[in-house]
């Protein structure tokens, strides 16, 4: 029983960091390695606000939420932009941002956890089993966020110019798209979803200035196991993903979680380079 | 031009002179007034590194307001060996070949220690550890002293030690105060931690112990839902932690958050820290954790130097500090004692030692170990209790509070 | 002579040259500080080179090299410690079982393209290195393997030792780069389809070019275990590999001998911005953005380049 709330709750969090992801490749063909310093700079500015400003929590949020977002729109337009004509260059440009960011954070806040605060910290009882509050808030926020975004693409005329460019950009760009600025409001949406992941599981996961490390090569995993570019498929791979963890987890033994993500992603490259869900093999 | 050339060689002459004379004049220092120089080797990015620092620099001017020791003063430089043994090595050259130091004190991961050890040894410095706990470290003083004699352990009390002061707070706490036989052992995968726990299991089943789960997780863990999970449904009664590396901080505010019915106490060493409690929100009340001192009178030193480090710094001190201001002391004083800064009589010297430390006294045995044992550097085990305060719960002839439950375990 | 006959005279001049300087280089100076940076540098330089081969030329980034590494460093410290075979078998043993891990892992792995190889090699990579701390009764765990014995007790001669192997495997890989498996390794880097076409068989190239590859960054491997004295699996982590990757982007990817520089440039770097502290990986990783933002080909390569065109007429 268990395993099926906990894993609920770690699935959501990595299904929050791979949609991003996704998101920002699918559209702009961008892997962002600086990824998950969104994430990590989302529960920092959200330690920040609080702690040093003393704002009440859900404003903390919502600013961090809105500065991280800023963050990666100035990244992506100062940083990545120019680089644009090679892949490698955008990865290692994008990796050198998150090590900076990394170095920032540590030296300014020292390498020594920071306490992010939960909006809800009472325990609650679902089904014989103790969870903490925060898990599940995170839980149900991470649906709305999604469902929103999705629900954005699907049904509003921004999120089809956000389809065409993904699909096809020079048709996009004779349609009249401007591709400049859909780029930036994605890396705005993914950087911002990022943050979010970041300020809800930043009271209960470690809050240190390498916490950037782990979520973005889970995220690069589930994102290639979904299917890079589709959002349905990142969902799903992150469910699969957070419930294998979490079930080797419980069963075997905590030092295993790590290779069953990794190797799922191996495995999944070697039998069908697509994913689950993707459009281009191998691209 | 003649006449400028003239000047331009008159002028380039006398700068040559003057070049000259002061050259002659530096090298006219003997070595006597050459400072001695301590290098520290540590994680300066953390909190045991950063406070090693600390109490080398206020020994070191301790020392030097005295007038220094046979006429010379002493000044350190530090390196950061991260936890990674590639820049440790690397920190150790550093030291040894390029700032030439005399002594090196420093050390906090066993893994890096153990991998620097054989380029302390090609260097032929002398190594005071300060926080590596393995007995490997040691154990090399014995298999081959002629290269390894260099090496000493100041503190922590090594982890075969450590696991036996764990057995007895076990023992007589534990099962004796507290009436609770299932224990669970939890702990990071980290060399210390593997030298610890056969030992720690042995002797708490030798003591009554029903041990009802082992298990050691992977240093990098953040989330411990399962972990904690799996404690509960073993039916133990106490958590008994070895933790150093690991996410002490996150650790605790799970274990809060969920109410695990089982409270938890033992080496942590991120727990020693001061603001411990009141960085995660109090959410590590009711934990016990090992501390080598705290602000009592221990030794005639202990308090001076726990007053005296707040000064220097914005904390109390952590483990490491204790040691490291031991450390320079008792090269001081092997030194005066030698007569001579020559390496191989300060080792001579440096076995005989008998210090007055601030967690003890501070005595080597055959390997150049710390000893442990009444009157010198033990474990103490403190709780977190209301608002921060702490309180020795054991052993009982130092207690100074009284032992309290988990909030939600209270009836 | 024939060796000799795909590489011009000024390079092979310019890379003697070079090769001479660093050899002289720390006898100038007194201490053994020197001489232990430039011997790390000169095996990161092994190891640049060697992804440089595979890599630079193919386009198929290898984002797990350090398992190559990994595996030949740690083959190196078991045959040394729990086999007790002496230190020189370890060289032709580990580049042994660094290539059948290329072997194996190539087969697989090599009809992906782009990012997609990358993340499968950084898997394969992050996978080793969990199975070293899983297993870490038989490994050594976090701590690896400890006390293996030295090749060469002087530190200088080994450096001599190290630059020698780095020379010939830079000869004789920018030879080879430049023959007609280089232009076939380049012609798959730009269309494989058409390779295909004109009846390459490309799989073969692609996986010799992988597996010469893994064996010197297994060489290299076992190099740095003789001289760090003791392996650990940091070795395998992907920060090694990405590091690696760096300099040959700093060096000029392609080149062969770019990432040389590079390794030399970034390794010198790193130990000697230690004077800032706590600074120092911020300055380094800000260094770096500027390098890959102001200088996409790099520095060592279009220096060289410019040099060279010094002495041609226009």
């Amino acid at each position: 029983m268990e395993i099926l709330i906990y894993g609920a709750v770690t699935s959501a969090i990595y299904a929050m960091l791979a949609v991003g992801f996704t998101l920002i490749f699918g559209v702009a063909r961008i892997l962002n390695l600086a990824h998950g310093s969104f994430y990590a700079l989302g529960a920092y500015s959200a330690y920040v606000l609080t702690t040093l400003a003393g704002l009440p929590l859900w404003l903390a949020a919502l600013l961090s939420i809105a500065i991280v977002a800023v963050f990666g729109v100035l990244v992506e337009k100062i940083l990545i932009r120019p680089l644009r004509s090679s892949q490698l260059g955008v990865l290692m440009i994008s990796l050198a941002t998150a090590f900076v960011v990394e170095q920032a954070l540590f030296l300014i806040f020292g390498s020594e956890y920071r306490n992010v605060p939960a909006f809800i910290d009472t325990k609650f009882n679902l089904f014989g089993v103790d969870v903490a509050g925060q898990r599940l808030l995170t839980l149900a926020v991470a649906t709305v966020a999604i469902g929103s975004l999705y629900a954005f693409i699907q049904f509003t005329r921004l999120g089809s110019a956000i389809l065409a460019i993904s699909q096809d950009p020079l048709a996009a760009k004779y349609m009249g798209i401007p591709s400049d600025r859909i780029f930036s409001l994605v890396m705005a949406i993914s950087a911002g979803l990022a943050a979010l992941a970041g300020v809800m599981a930043g009271p209960f996961l470690s809050v240190q200035p390498s916490m950037h490390l782990l979520p973005i090569v889970k995220a690069f995993a589930i994102v290639v196991v979904g299917g890079l570019g589709s959002i349905p498929g990142s969902i799903a791979a992150a469910f699969m993903l957070g419930y294998a963890e979490t079930i080797v987890a419980y069963l075997v033994s905590g030092s295993w979680t790590e290779i069953v993500s990794v190797l799922s992603t191996l495995l999944m490259l070697v039998f069908r380079p697509a994913g689950l869900f993707g459009k281009r093999a191998a691209f | 031009m003649p006449i400028s050339f003239k000047r331009q060689t008159l002028q380039s002459l006398f700068a040559g002179l003057l070049l000259g004379s002061g050259l002659l004049g530096t090298t006219a220092l003997t070595a006597q007034d050459k400072p001695v120089r301590i290098g520290v080797p540590t994680s300066v990015q953390l909190q045991v590194g950063r406070d090693t620092l600390t109490a080398v620099k206020m020994a070191v001017d301790e020392i030097n307001k005295k007038g220094g020791v046979l006429g010379r003063k002493f000044e350190f430089v530090s390196a950061d060996e991260t936890e990674n043994p590639e820049t440790g090595i690397s920190a150790i050259k550093k030291l040894t070949a390029d700032e030439k130091v005399d002594l090196l004190i420093g050390g906090y991961t066993s893994g890096v220690t153990l991998a620097q050890l054989p380029h302390i040894s090609a260097a032929k410095t002398i190594y005071l550890g300060v926080g590596a706990a393995s007995p490997s470290i040691t154990n090399k003083v014995k298999q081959d002293y002629d290269n390894y004699k260099y090496i000493f352990r100041v503190g922590p009390v090594n982890a075969a030690h450590q696991a036996r002061g764990l057995v007895d707070f076990i023992s007589h706490f534990v099962i004796g105060e507290l009436g609770y036989k299932n224990i669970a052992i939890v702990g990071e995968n980290a060399k210390w931690v593997q030298d610890l726990v056969p030992i720690l299991s042995k002797g708490a089943k030798e003591v009554g112990a029903d041990l009802r789960l082992t298990e050691l997780f992977d240093t990098q863990t953040s989330d411990f839902s399962p972990l904690l999970a799996k404690v509960k449904t073993s039916g133990a009664q106490y958590m008994v932690v070895i933790l150093s590396h690991a996410s002490s901080d996150v650790f605790a505010k799970q274990w809060h958050d969920a109410q695990v019915p089982v409270p938890y106490g033992g080496i942590d060493v991120k727990s020693m820290d001061g603001d411990f409690f009141a960085r995660i929100g109090g959410k590590s009340i009711s934990e016990i954790a090992a501390n080598f001192a705290v602000r009592a009178p221990i030794t005639k030193k202990t308090v001076p130097f726990f007053d005296e480090f707040k000064k220097n710094s914005s904390n109390f001190p952590v483990y490491s500090a204790f040691f490291a201001y031991d450390a320079v002391f008792i090269y001081a004083d092997a030194v005066k004692r030698a007569g001579s800064f020559d390496t191989e009589k300060v080792i001579k010297e440096l076995e005989k030692t008998k210090h007055e430390g601030v967690a003890g006294e501070i005595t080597f045995d055959e390997q150049h170990d710390v000893q442990t044992g009444p009157g010198k550097v033990n474990f103490m085990f403190v709780q977190w209790q209301e608002k921060g305060e702490r309180a020795v719960i054991y052993p009982k002839e130092l207690r100074t509070g009284k032992f309290i439950m988990p909030p939600w375990m209270k009836k | 002579m024939k060796a000799f006959k795909g590489l011009d005279t000024l390079s092979s001049f310019g890379g003697l040259v070079a090769l001479l300087m660093l050899g002289v280089l720390p006898t100038l100076f007194t201490g053994t500080y020197l001489v232990g940076v430039l011997t790390v540098a000169a095996i990161y330089g092994i190891w640049a080179v060697s992804w440089d081969f595979m890599s630079g030329l193919t386009g198929r980034e290898n984002f797990g090299h350090s398992l190559f590494i990994g595996v030949g460093a740690y083959a190196a410290g078991f045959l040394n410690v729990h086999f007790g075979v002496g230190p020189w078998w370890s060289l032709p043993a580990s580049m042994l079982v660094s290539m059948l891990f290329a072997v194996v892992l190539g087969f697989p792995t090599l009809r992906l393209k782009g990012p997609y190889f990358a993340l499968a090699m950084l898997s394969s990579a992050v996978i080793m290195q969990r199975l070293m701390l899983i297993f870490w009764e038989y490994t050594g765990g976090e701590e690896g393997i400890q006390d293996i014995t030295p090749l060469v007790k002087n530190p200088l001669h080994y450096y001599w030792f190290v630059l020698a192997v780095l020379g010939s495997i830079t000869l004789l890989l920018s030879w080879m780069a430049r023959s007609r498996w280089g232009l076939i390794l380049r012609a798959i880097r730009g269309d494989e389809a058409t390779c295909l076409a004109a009846g390459l068989p490309i799989t073969t190239y692609k996986i010799v070019s992988l597996v010469i590859s893994a064996a010197f960054a297994g060489l290299g491997g076992a190099l740095y275990a003789h001289y760090q004295l003791q392996v650990s699996p940091q070795l395998f982590a992907v920060v090694t590999s990405i590091t690696i990757i760096t300099m040959v982007y700093v060096g000029g990817m392609g080149t062969i001998f770019g990432p040389v520089g590079g390794a030399l440039l970034l390794t010198v770097m790193t130990e000697g911005l230690r004077n800032f502290g706590e600074w120092r990986l911020m300055i380094y990783s800000l260094l770096l953005i500027f390098i890959l933002f102001f200088l996409p080909n790099g520095i060592i390569a279009p220096i060289w380049q410019k040099m060279r065109n010094l002495g041609r007429p226009s």
